[in-house]
């Protein structure tokens, strides 16, 4: 018996003069349908962004990080800023001998104030080596990066903390005091794609100093936080990493105290981090959707009650419980669907919003956008079914006498 | 074979002492092309009765065949068919969907027989412009008149063409005007062919029967055959009364049931000799 159509227009009107309550009802799916839309997409915004900090240095670089007791929160390798590291310059030294081996840099982060138009008190200060420009993509925007050691007053800027720093947006030539000590602006890095969770490697808001400098200054080795490590064209990076670290073990005196990194594969910290977040983003979508499956079924069990004299009256003309129950289901559908829909729509905008006005950047996942709208649609319909079933059950009688 | 028939059918309600009969072993046969009236005071098991021979409800003993299929075996489903099939109820309170417009009320019963929407909206404005509504078509039931609206449920009631036409006080909620409105339609109704029961508390609307049934205390009191365009013999008189009971038998204990069930042999015919006792106090004003 082919009635549905008739029933979606008796659905939607009906929807439509209850308008107040069904909107209520849809808010729940909207909101489930939103939930899980950007949940998802802005998990997959940060994947993505811990992905390019990842390859950042590109596919034939591993990266050396001391292995320390102190975990991160979340079971990382991360190593807090000075904490006693047994990478050295000679480390860097014993890994250049390697035949593979392109280059190496150290990457060491020191504390102290700087000050060139303003003072900021506590920036990050990475001294490396000349060499490390070879290892980054972005250009710079202004001026070159510091070459060899007569340039040894030198530092280069990330483009965020130009601004902290000087007045002028261009201060390429302009100097700054750090330890007591002048330094030219020799360059200014196009922007990094600064993923919002990695702290240690802002390098927008980093001034790169040079190593040997900073040892000059000090007058002790600054404890070296990474080493990156890049490999000559050609070479095999899962073998490249393994000998790299069986050469630091090996000086070492055996000790497993650094680990080795491709730079093209997640760490494992970034690994658990993504777990967790999709983990997550499930654990919100299935909440999300009992919640707006449960708005569905209260506001179908308000509607069964209220129309129960209704019920009455079109049983009384011939309407069988079948065609009861498919109402009510149609009802339940067209509710879901607009939820849907607006859900998808308000997702959207949620996206574009958090684009503009927060560091993530979420991205338009488009198989949850389309699964998302559907699983909605299927719970709505499932949590109406159940009212449903209780309203095509009335005896006429009763419910004709119901008011 | 007639088209109803009731064999003792009863309808309880209620458990123990607090058992309340409003059909008490009914026995009645209607054939086809008959138009019967219903009247008794309140409570005395009129609703009940259309209810139970609409298919609305279902009696508590005793058997009831419609077209000769016995009531009791037919699942809720062939019932939903038969009420949407063959038979039309109009209600004292009209019953019409406050959300549809006039159109759509009356074309509810084709929707549910499966009919296109080309053929329901063909077939109701047809049945809206025989009961003479052809211009509120899309008018909603709350700025409709009381008569307007009874004939928007009477034209929903004939939609489907239904054998017999069931309405319980279609005039109840009527102004004498409105109510002769509504009649007329019922004999209209009658004259093509169709069975019609109604239910009144209006002596004067027993005119447009060919058989008047009194009811009381569930059971039928009379049933009268006469023709059309007189009053019922009774009407006037009979129905209003107070229900009989005798000083002599509330000392003894003598239940109004237990008398009930004493006089049950002779009711199928006219009890003329029981009438003549009762008080004829009205309680519901003739003229409504
Ligand atoms: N659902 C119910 N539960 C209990 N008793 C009921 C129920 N429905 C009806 N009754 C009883 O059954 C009896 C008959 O009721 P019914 O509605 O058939 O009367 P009626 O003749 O139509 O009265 P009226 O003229 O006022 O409409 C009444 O005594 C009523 O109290
Ligand atoms: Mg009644």
């Amino acid at each position: 018996m082919n009635i549905s159509n008739g029933n979606l227009r008796l659905a939607y009107e009906s929807i439509r003069t209850t308008k107040f309550r069904s909107t209520l009802t849809m808010l729940g799916i909207i909101i489930g349908v939103v939930a899980v839309i950007l949940v998802v997409c802005i998990g997959e915004g940060v994947k993505r962004q811990i992905g390019q900090q990842v390859v950042r240095y590109g596919d034939n670089v591993v990266v050396v990080r001391p292995l320390s007791e102190h975990r991160g929160i979340l079971g990382g390798d991360s190593v807090p800023v000075g904490a006693a590291a047994p990478l050295t310059l000679k480390d860097i030294e014993t890994v250049r001998r390697l035949p593979a081996v392109a280059a190496a840099v150290p990457l060491s982060s020191v504390s102290g104030s700087i000050k060139g138009d303003r003072q900021v008190n506590t920036p990050l200060v990475i001294a490396t080596t000349p060499e490390f420009a070879t290892f980054i993509k972005p250009q710079l925007k202004y001026g070159g990066f510091f070459e060899a050691s007569q340039d040894a007053n030198q530092v280069v800027l990330g483009s965020k903390i130009v601004s902290d720093l000087y007045n002028d947006s261009m201060p390429l030539g302009q100097t700054l005091s750090y330890r007591g000590q002048e330094f030219l602006v020799a360059g200014v890095f196009k922007n990094f794609n600064a993923p919002p969770l990695s702290i240690e490697s802002n390098f927008n808001n980093a001034v790169f100093i040079p190593y040997d400098t900073v040892r000059n200054l000090t007058g002790v080795e600054p404890s070296i936080y990474e080493v990156l490590v890049r490999a000559k064209p050609g070479t095999n990076m899962p073998a490249f990493a393994r000998s790299v670290q069986a050469t630091l073990v090996q000086s070492h005196g055996g000790a497993e105290d650094v680990a080795v990194s491709a730079a093209g594969k997640t760490g494992s910290g970034t690994d658990q981090t993504l777990r967790l977040l999709t983990l997550l983003t499930m654990a919100a979508a299935v909440i999300a959707f009992v919640v707006g499956g449960v708005g569905i079924m209260n506001m179908m069990f308000v509607t069964v009650t209220e129309r129960i004299h209704e019920i009455g009256i079109r049983k009384a003309i011939g309407a069988t419980n079948r065609q009861i129950l498919k109402q009510f289901i149609a009802e339940a559908f067209v509710i879901s669907c607009l939820g849907a829909v607006y859900g998808v729509v308000a997702a959207f905008a949620g996206i574009g919003l958090l684009r503009l006005y927060t560091s993530l950047q979420p991205i338009v996942v488009w198989p949850i956008v389309i699964i998302a709208p559907l699983v909605a649609i299927a719970s709505g319909v499932l949590f109406g079914s159940i009212p449903a079933i209780k309203a095509a059950r009335k005896d006429p009688i009763q419910a004709l006498r119901h008011e | 074979m007639a088209l109803i028939e009731l064999k003792d059918v009863s309808k309880l309600y209620g458990f123990g002492d607090a058992t309340n009969v409003a059909l008490d072993e009914v026995t009645l046969t209607i054939e086809k092309g008959e138009c019967v009236a219903v009247m008794g005071p309140s409570g005395c098991g009129k609703s009940t009765l259309m209810n139970v021979i609409g298919l609305l409800d279902h009696p508590s003993h005793g058997d009831y065949y419609l077209n000769g299929r016995r009531s009791a075996r037919l699942g809720s489903s062939q019932r939903a068919k038969l009420r949407r099939d063959k038979i039309g109820f109009i209600f004292q309170s009209f019953n019409l969907l406050g959300r549809l417009t006039a159109i759509d009320n009356v074309a509810l019963p084709l929707l549910y027989k499966g009919k296109s929407p080309l053929a329901r909206h063909k077939i109701a404005r047809a049945m809206l412009e025989r009961v003479g509504l052809h211009d509120r078509t899309y008018y909603y039931p709350h700025q409709l008149s009381g008569g307007q609206t009874q004939c928007v449920a009477i034209a929903r009631a004939l939609v489907n063409d239904p054998e017999i036409i069931i309405a319980d006080e279609p005039t109840g909620n009527l102004d004498t005007e409105s109510s002769r409105l509504v009649m007329e339609l019922l004999a209209e109704i009658h004259k093509s062919g169709n069975t019609v029961l109604f239910v009144t508390h209006n002596p004067e609307l027993t005119r447009y029967a060919t058989r008047v049934m009194y009811m009381q205390d569930g059971m039928i009191k009379h049933d009268e055959q006469k023709p059309l365009g007189v009053v019922g013999r009774y009407a006037h008189t009979v129905i209003y009364g107070e229900p009989e009971s005798h000083e002599d038998d509330d000392i003894a204990g003598v239940s109004a049931l237990m008398k009930a069930r004493e006089r049950n042999e002779p009711a199928e015919k006219p009890a003329r000799k029981t009438t003549k006792r009762r008080k004829t106090t009205k309680k519901r004003g003739g003229t409504k």
